[in-house]
């Protein structure tokens, strides 16, 4: 009986179905073709050499000290951005759940943190090559500061947690927002003070999620391949940049695939930590029902009152940067013309065109693509057995879990020939957001799922509903909010990620990042601005509307938040 | 919520059309899952190492004149080579476009291009065309110094007019140029320096490792750091004349000067790819790249290359620049047959150096 | 109105995986029929088997081993959605994307069944269970109990030939219950579709079944209607889960014609019975607390007040004799005199209505 129920499975009714299976099957085609081949043929690459199976290369590669500096320095940069984003993720999370702060304040601060999530890659780092620096707009023209760097491991830094702080506070507020002020409020009762409450009581409750958040800014840091491309300088070389640069520059395959290899390592410790934390995750203990409408009054107004500071100059600088590449975008030459113009705007619309198009094109189709792998596989493992199931669920994470090099240079080295050619179509680029982007839709289906009780489909089974009536006409809809957040991901991502895409860029189907890459290390900073903010606005424009057929189309009790994060 | 009662009506197209409209979609669908070929008979492809705002308004000339659209995209010089060479099998080109003649000799080495000699190059001088018939130069680029007008006024500092100027303290950490993973600029910058070293590498590396402390960032391509020198963020760089002229353009105040010791200068060149599957119209544009056809138009469009063909006159402006300048010739068989290792030793004793 | 049908289960059992503890059977070897049109109740405490045995008759579960026959019909390997049964889930298991009347519509629509009739359908649902007007509200806009009766008008409007249900009224409050449950077995007398009903409240059962069977470790301990079972328990388990009961424990001293003299601590106790007890033999007699009576005067047992409840309607006495505890129930207590604890009392064991567990 129900007591049973919990921790057995019961013997399915119908085991067998065809369409599962040819569905099942045509899903592991395509993971084997689009994520376990490429990484096949990468470690073929990188440990076949004259025939034989060799570890050369690799130890060659570990004895390099440049390489060995560009590991150390990734591994640096990734903890300094995990560790500083967290905080600040942490500060945002704590101003908005428990400042009281305005609905009005809150949704404004709420929404500018979602800016750098949105935006194509460059967007921090021109900025900060405008900002800092020895005539940086703000170290020289501003706090006069004239011998200031804008290259190296502080302006990376610097760059890369304001891109990334986001995601912790994404990952940090509804954790908080779950631990009911009672147990704060049980603490201070006890003549604690709210420091004292904070300290030993919600602390520890969030550490799980702190550590995630770590994890995840961790993870970004060392993949992130554009922003240490811009402003880490010489003397500050990381893997990711080095990997491009040795394959772009010197069509070296072979040392890209090890240099890729090497990320590996740390990355994989990463997904594997984060697997740990997550599943040693308790949300029963944490959720104590608090009153909806209860004020919450955990922190002091000294408190509040710096969170809040803090916050807001976080968020004027971040407003201050998009202001700064509208600027760009909108005058004949930043720091010498400020005539304003909509020439960059002309460029990108007439030779940007196919670009523009391109990527529109691989977005859209992507976009659909995307939602259905990512809730079909989500709901394959979220709700049905096989013999295999883990593996599948292990294997979809891969191209999300490595850095983006590492898949692109796979991709590279995969269908660059026979037997799937894929170079120079749009379908590579298609399939690399796809299988990259798409676990975000199917980890939301498969929490979906897990809110979802059994009893919906028995319910629809006793009113005579067909297995595949019953998915379409109650499962379907139920999972459609994580239809929707693989949509808006897949866009997002097909928008503005470069990592992995830059490697597969061709003559006939180029993107926009690629652009504005070009762009960036040519002199043209107005075409590179004006092609950023088409791709915030438009990015801006297609989640909102996702966002509106969100909440039209689902169910009130079952909302996501919102999509693209 | 309620939906039941409200059948909806859709008026049925005829069968014909709905096939029709179908099939249209179907085939909007699939054409990004196949490659795109050739477009048609007047059209070819070429990878361009010139940036878009000169390699475009050359390509429309051309396609004004022929009647021949060129589909291109642009990459730094080092990426355009390797993906040649990655792609011999199968080209995705017929057109290698500008770019400095040391990426050509590197490239005819691998056998990336076949051999076709335009009619202009009868009238080149040797320098400006490969013995085999290879590539053929369309312009002449020299290296310049460019330096920001207000640092050097801050600095009490001249336009630097030597080599050794640029080791000047002033500028530690001040200096932005080229990566030689990426860029022509950058090879081409080396060789000059090996060049009035007299070719003795171990004093032109030591040269370049004692100007590796005044550099605040190598570069992904070769005109990356003209705006951060325009903007008074670095220093000074060594640049090529057409991207430094541009950026004094574009209204940034900066300095262009030439070391007494003799700059190197690198043949802007062109190439007919092999295993090209527009050969005739790829010809066509080698032809009028060469002649007069072309370069007369650089001056007007503000390019400031030089023309390679001898009878196009540069620019006055631009003739008036380089009066001072002391340009020294690179053999380019030399600089291709020691690229790679070249390239390799700078990774190593100058980037990685610490 | 289609004829009722009847239920019966073979010889059914139902057997579970579990990740570390192997094979556990929930279900026994369970034979049961359910008579057309009636309304059975499982009754027992959770992990007796009882969900399990009404999943199978749903048709989610598949039993290990017998079978379960609709009028005849072997439907073991029917699929649930062709079993023509209406299931109303603990959890309502409502389509939280759906109106309420998208939601009693469900069914309908899957029948294929044009606009009018599915208005109708609709309709009629909603009123049966008192709803008539809310169509147009979502899910998440009711109440409990509301929510309970549209699951109630989603599981009838389709006419299933068989109505189950899963402890549905546990999430109600004492109150709702009560009204929720005479409703039901309202609606079952109207419609009278066979009924299988499952509950861990033994009030409830005995409020609204016909019969009652009495679920123990997989297996059905005794079935009846509420009085048998209450007033003629075969076992000290089905005695103590279906109301209160004292276990009085006495040697018979001897036994004749329909009578029986027990040796309770000491004492004499005479029932009337209709078991044959072997003289000498221990017995166990199953006495309920409002049988028994209290009173200061001498009595056949002498007894001590341990506490007492006092309840309005009722006082529960704990009273001690010898080494027995006996729990005594005295109705209307403000008509007589009440004990206090430390009283003593003499205790009046009935003379009949008394079960005796031989």
């Amino acid at each position: 009986m129900t007591g049973v129920n919990v921790s057995a499975q019961p013997m399915a009714p119908h085991p067998r179905s065809f369409a599962r299976a040819a569905g099942l099957f045509a899903i592991w085609l395509l993971l084997v073709a689009f994520i376990v081949y490429p990484l096949v043929m990468l470690l073929l690459r990188a440990f076949l050499a004259d025939g034989g199976f060799t570890l050369d290369a690799l130890f060659a590669a570990l004895k390099s000290t440049s390489n060995l500096r560009a590991l150390r320095n990734s591994l640096l940069l990734a903890f300094l951005v995990g560790a500083a984003g967290t905080l600040v993720g942490l500060a945002f999370a704590l101003a908005l759940d428990r400042a009281n702060l305005g609905p009005r304040t809150a949704r404004l601060i709420d929404g500018l943190t979602f800016l750098p999530l949105i935006s194509p890659p460059f967007t921090t780092s021109i900025a900060f090559v405008f900002s800092f620096g020895p005539r940086g707009l703000i170290t020289y023209d501003l706090l006069g500061i004239k011998n200031s760097q804008m290259y190296g491991l502080t302006s990376t830094f610097a760059a890369e947690t304001l891109t990334y702080f986001p995601i912790a506070y994404l990952a940090l507020r509804p954790m908080l927002a779950s631990i009911s002020s009672n147990f704060e409020e049980a603490s201070f009762s006890l003549g604690g003070s709210r420091w004292h409450a904070f300290r030993t009581v919600t602390i520890p409750l969030i550490i799980p999620a702190l550590a995630n958040a770590f994890l995840l800014l961790f993870g970004c840091s060392l993949a992130d391949f554009a922003t240490p491309l811009i402003l880490a300088g010489s003397d500050f070389s990381v893997l990711p940049t080095e990997a491009y640069l040795q394959i772009t520059g010197m069509f070296d395959l072979r040392s890209g695939a090890i240099l890729s290899l090497l990320l590996l390592v740390p990355a994989g410790l990463v997904f594997y930590a984060q697997e740990r934390v997550v599943a040693g995750r308790s949300y029963v203990t944490v959720t104590g029902k608090a009153s909806a409408s209860a004020r919450r009054d955990s922190l002091s107004t000294g408190a509040k009152v710096a969170l809040l500071t803090f916050c807001v100059l976080t968020v004027a600088l971040i407003l201050y940067f998009y202001a700064l590449l509208f600027w760009a975008s909108i005058v004949q030459a930043f720091g010498a013309n400020q005539t304003l113009t909509l020439d960059h705007y002309r460029v990108i619309f007439t030779e940007g065109l196919p670009a523009i198009k391109d990527t529109l094109i691989v977005a859209i189709i992507g976009m659909p693509l995307g939602g259905l792998y990512g809730i079909i596989v989500g709901y394959l493992i979220g709700r049905t057995k096989f013999v295999g199931r883990r593996a599948m669920e292990v294997v979809s994470m891969l191209n999300y879990a490595l850095p983006g090099t590492i898949v692109g240079i796979a991709y590279l080295l995969a269908f660059n020939d026979k037997p799937l050619a894929l170079t120079g179509t749009a379908t590579i680029l298609i399939a690399c957001y796809v299988f990259r982007y798409s676990p975000t839709g199917i980890r939301t289906t498969i929490a979906l799922l897990q809110q979802i009780d059994k009893s919906m489909e028995e319910a629809s089974a006793s009113l005579g509903a067909s297995n595949l009536v019953t998915f379409r006409r109650v499962m379907l809809p139920l999972i459609l909010p994580a239809f929707f957040a693989g949509l808006g991901v897949v866009f997002i991502r097909s928008m503005t990620a470069i990592s992995a895409t830059i490697f597969l860029v061709s003559i006939d189907w180029t993107l926009i990042t690629v652009k504005i890459l070009e762009n960036m290390t040519e002199v043209a900073l107005g075409p590179a601005a004006a092609f950023s903010v088409f791709v915030i606005a438009v990015v801006v424009a297609v989640t909102g509307l996702l966002n509106v057929a969100l909440r039209r189309m689902t169910a009130p009790s079952l909302r996501i938040s919102r999509i693209g994060t | 919520m309620k939906t039941e009662g409200k059948p909806i009506r859709v008026d049925k197209p005829p069968f014909a059309s709905r096939i029709t409209r179908r099939t249209i979609l179907l085939s909007a669908l699939a054409s990004p899952f196949v490659q795109r070929n050739a477009l048609a008979a007047d059209s070819l492809k070429a990878y361009s190492i010139w940036p878009e705002n000169y390699a475009r308004p050359m390509l429309e000339a051309f396609e004004k004149a022929s009647g021949i659209h060129v589909n291109f995209i642009r990459f730094s010089s080092g990426e355009a080579l390797a993906r040649l060479i990655a792609e011999k099998g199968n080209p995705q080109v017929d057109v290698l476009f500008g770019g400095p003649v040391e990426t050509f000799t590197a490239g005819e080495e691998q056998g990336i291009f076949e051999a076709y000699t335009p009619p202009s190059a009868a009238d080149l001088p040797p320098r400006f065309k490969s013995q085999k018939g290879m590539w053929t130069a369309i312009a002449d680029d020299p290296l310049v110094f460019m330096t920001n007008t207000k640092f050097l006024q801050e600095h009490n500092l001249k336009a630097p007019a030597s080599w050794d100027d640029l080791l000047n303290p002033a500028y530690k950490g001040m200096l932005q140029m080229a990566d030689a993973r990426t860029s022509g600029t950058a090879v081409t910058r080396i060789f000059s320096i090996l060049q009035v070293n007299n070719r003795n590498e171990d004093a032109g590396f030591a040269y370049m490792k004692k100007l590796r402390q005044n550099i605040q960032a190598y570069t992904k391509s070769g005109g990356g750091g003209t705006v951060p020198v325009g903007l008074g963020q670095a220093a000074g760089g060594i640049f090529f004349i057409v991207d430094a002229l541009f950026t004094r353009q574009k209204g940034y105040d900066v300095q262009i000067s030439f070391p007494k010791e003799g700059i190197g200068s690198a043949a802007e060149c062109l190439g007919l790819v092999n295993g090209n599957k527009n050969g005739a119209a790829a010809k066509k544009l080698i032809d009028w790249a060469t002649s007069p056809d072309m370069q007369s138009l650089l001056a007007p469009s503000k390019i400031n290359f030089l023309p390679a063909h001898p009878k196009v006159a540069p620019d006055p402006d631009l003739a008036a620049i380089l009066k001072s300048a002391n340009i020294i010739e690179i053999d380019d068989r030399w600089a291709g047959d020691n690229r790679k290792r070249i390239v390799d030793r700078w990774v190593a004793e100058v980037l990685n150096a610490s | 109105m289609a004829k009722s049908l009847e239920i019966r289960l073979r010889g059914i059992s139902a057997t579970f995986q579990h990740e570390s503890r192997g094979d556990i059977t929930a279900v026994k070897d369970l034979d049961l029929i359910i008579q057309p049109g009636e309304f059975l109740t499982l009754l027992g405490a959770s992990g007796c088997g009882k969900t399990t045995t009404l999943r199978m008759i749903a048709g989610f579960q598949q039993p290990s081993a017998g079978e379960i026959l609709f009028d005849g019909a072997n439907v073991t390997n029917v699929p649930a959605n062709r079993r023509d049964i209406g299931f109303v889930f603990q959890n309502y298991a409502l389509f939280p994307h759906l109106s309420v009347f998208e939601n009693v519509a469900y069914g309908l629509r899957i029948k294929r069944q044009n606009a009018a009739k599915i208005d109708a359908g609709v309709e009629q649902g909603l009123r049966q269970v008192g709803l008539q007007g809310l169509g147009g509200r979502m899910i998440s806009e009711l109440s409990g109990g509301q929510q309970q009766r549209v699951a109630l008008a989603r599981a009838i409007a389709i006419k299933p030939r068989v109505l189950l249900f899963d402890e549905p009224l546990s999430n109600l409050d004492a109150k709702l219950r009560v009204e929720m449950r005479s409703e039901i077995s309202r609606l079952q007398e109207e419609l009278a579709i066979t009924t299988v009903y499952v509950t861990h409240d033994q009030e409830e059962a005995m409020a609204i079944s016909d019969r009652i069977a009495i679920m123990n470790e997989g297996r059905i301990v005794q079935i009846g209607k509420a009085e048998e079972l209450y007033r003629k328990p075969v076992s000290r388990f089905v005695a103590g889960f279906l109301g209160n009961a004292n276990l009085v424990r006495g040697t018979a001293l001897a036994a004749d014609g329909g009578r029986v003299t027990l040796d309770i601590v000491g004492h004499r106790w005479t029932v009337a019975t209709d078991a044959t007890v072997t003289i000498g033999s221990v017995v166990d007699a199953v006495v309920r607390p409002e049988a028994i009576s209290l009173s200061r005067s001498d009595g056949a047992l002498p007894g001590i007040v341990e506490g007492r409840v006092f309840l309005g309607e009722k006082a529960e006495y704990r009273i001690r004799t010898g080494d027995l505890e006996l729990l005594v129930v005295q109705w209307n207590p403000t008509a007589g005199e009440l004990l206090a604890a430390g009283d003593t009392c003499s205790v009046n064991l009935p003379a009949a209505g008394v079960q005796l567990l031989v």
